[in-house]
């Protein structure tokens, strides 16, 4: 969260860079089977974001340390490719890479029903393509439908998405420039049939007021995603 | 890699279709798989390709860097080219440090690249001894269905015929077109049940022995050849897919000519 310098995010009459009105979510795009090798696969392109999921298994989980007796292990890798980004980013795991891994899994493992595969791995494969802003809500997102398409048992899907703070004025589903101004990031995980939540972060600064504003946008907005998840899984394109 | 167990029955059953002249997806010895190429697909990328070969999907990006030229060449940028198989491609590929796979799929697609000269490197001096351009190309695998070496090659190529310095983003001129002299494609041929197929799949590769990589450029000059695995060949089986590969990487280079000029 820096300083604005020149830039404004979002003009007197509300419109922001990119068009969008401050409750808009960016164009959102989810296709499936993108990665024909792998059990379940899904791409989502979100803004300019594009990322890949796949999902290989349930398989033997090795090594076997990382076994467990009465349920399966989710093993998630986020990863950000070389060209993703405007500076390339020298490949290899890195801290943030392995928290959002972290916390993408946890998301993940609370609604997978693994206790069906004891002693087994499922791998899920996160690839960042493209880089806007919101990579790893998208890529929980993206996850989720790579498991359903995979044929994962799972109890709801996870929606994720970020709202945040821009000039003191809340807006819904942060791009570029919001989330490198912006006065704060509030990226939510939601399982939208129950509104419950599985994963949250925030970082920033928000009155009580504005946080009650961001989390009512997240559960707007990911009523809008869940429906291309659902449309992509139910037959996509055709 | 994690190495699969070779399924003898694999092996067996690829071995009886050579016998018959036959590949077990019906193609024939030298016919590649159905080859689509996307140009600059990466909007964050300064050039990009994607390339489908079957199954198997990669990406090539482009990005520039400025560096300190080498003492021994002061008047010259460079050119680096990285190839990343993550697990997302494949069961069988792992995480951690490059496996020695994805360091020769690198490498070779690098030398084909490189000794084709069709990048001049002087063009990529800025102020000699102290600034030049790095092109750091790099190849990401998305999915693995066999022979990411020729989809590597030709991803590379095009995203690098694609790409512009960005020199307005560094302050240092002008954008301009990185200016890619000549066209280096690669052919890579398999051998299964005891005869070179074209352009083998991820069976074919699990089921078959060694494999040669040929990489020629305009007016068929070659620029880099690489057996690898295990594997005994001949004068006359290397004569014969010299000769498939001089056609086929003419068809490559159109390709990449038609959607050059289509962008």
């Amino acid at each position: 969260m820096g300083g604005y310098g020149d830039v404004q995010c979002i003009d007197e009459n509300g419109i922001r860079l990119d068009g969008r009105t401050k409750d808009e979510v960016r164009p959102v795009h989810i296709e499936t089977g993108v990665v024909p090798v792998a059990d379940g696969s899904a791409r989502m392109t979100w803004g300019l974001n594009d990322v890949i999921a796949a999902v290989y298994g349930p398989m033997e989980a090795h090594p076997r340390k990382i076994q467990r007796q009465d349920r399966a292990v989710l093993d998630v890798r986020y990863n950000m490719a070389p060209f993703s980004t405007t500076d390339r980013i020298r490949p290899g795991f890195n801290r943030r890479s392995r928290e959002i891994s972290k916390v993408t899994a946890e998301a993940l493992e609370s609604v997978v029903l693994t206790e069906l595969y004891p002693r087994s791995k499922i791998r899920v494969e996160i690839e960042i393509i493209c880089a806007e802003a919101g990579t790893r809500c998208a890529g929980i997102t993206a996850a989720s439908v790579a498991l359903a398409h995979a044929g994962i048992p799972m109890s709801d899907m996870v929606v994720s998405v970020a709202s945040g703070k821009v000039h003191d004025i809340v807006v819904c589903d942060l791009n570029k420039e919001e989330d490198n101004y912006g006065e704060a990031d509030l990226p939510m995980g939601i399982l939208p049939n129950s509104g419950e939540l599985v994963f949250l972060q925030m970082d920033g600064d928000l009155s009580p007021d504005q946080f009650q504003e961001a989390w009512d946008y997240n559960m707007e907005a990911a009523k809008v995603i869940h429906a291309e998840m659902v449309r992509a899984l139910k037959g996509g394109d055709e | 890699m994690a190495i699969p167990l070779v399924p003898k029955l694999l092996r067996a059953h690829l071995a009886e279709l050579a016998a018959e002249d036959q590949r077990h997806d019906g193609r024939g010895r030298f016919v590649g798989r159905d080859t689509e190429l996307k140009l600059n697909c990466l909007p964050r990328a300064e050039g990009s390709a994607k390339v489908r070969m079957g199954d198997t999907i990669v990406y090539a990006g482009v990005k520039f860097q400025i560096m300190t030229p080498y003492p021994d060449r002061p008047n010259q940028g460079g050119l680096m080219c990285s190839a990343e198989v993550r697990p997302v491609a494949g069961r069988n590929w792992e995480p951690g440090p490059p496996s020695p796979e994805s360091i020769e799929l690198g490498r070779v697609v690098d030398r084909g690249i490189r000794e084709s000269g069709c990048i001049n490197t002087e063009d990529l001096c800025l102020i000699p001894g102290e600034k030049a351009w790095q092109v750091i190309l790099d190849l990401f695998a998305v999915s693995d269905d066999g022979n990411l070496f020729d989809a590597f090659a030709l991803a590379g190529i095009a995203a690098l015929k694609s790409a512009v310095v960005p020199a307005e983003r560094f302050e240092v001129g002008e954008d301009r077109p990185l200016g890619v002299a000549k066209t280096p494609v690669m052919c890579s041929y398999h051998k299964v049940g005891g005869r070179f197929v074209y352009d083998a799949d991820k069976r074919e590769e699990l089921g078959g022995d060694e494999r040669i990589h040929i990489t020629l450029g305009d007016d068929d000059h070659v620029h880099s050849l690489q057996k690898g695995l295990k594997g005994i060949f001949t004068a006359t089986d290397f004569a014969e897919i010299m000769d498939q590969a001089r056609s086929r990487c003419a068809e490559l280079r159109n390709l990449i000519d038609e959607k050059l000029e289509g962008e």
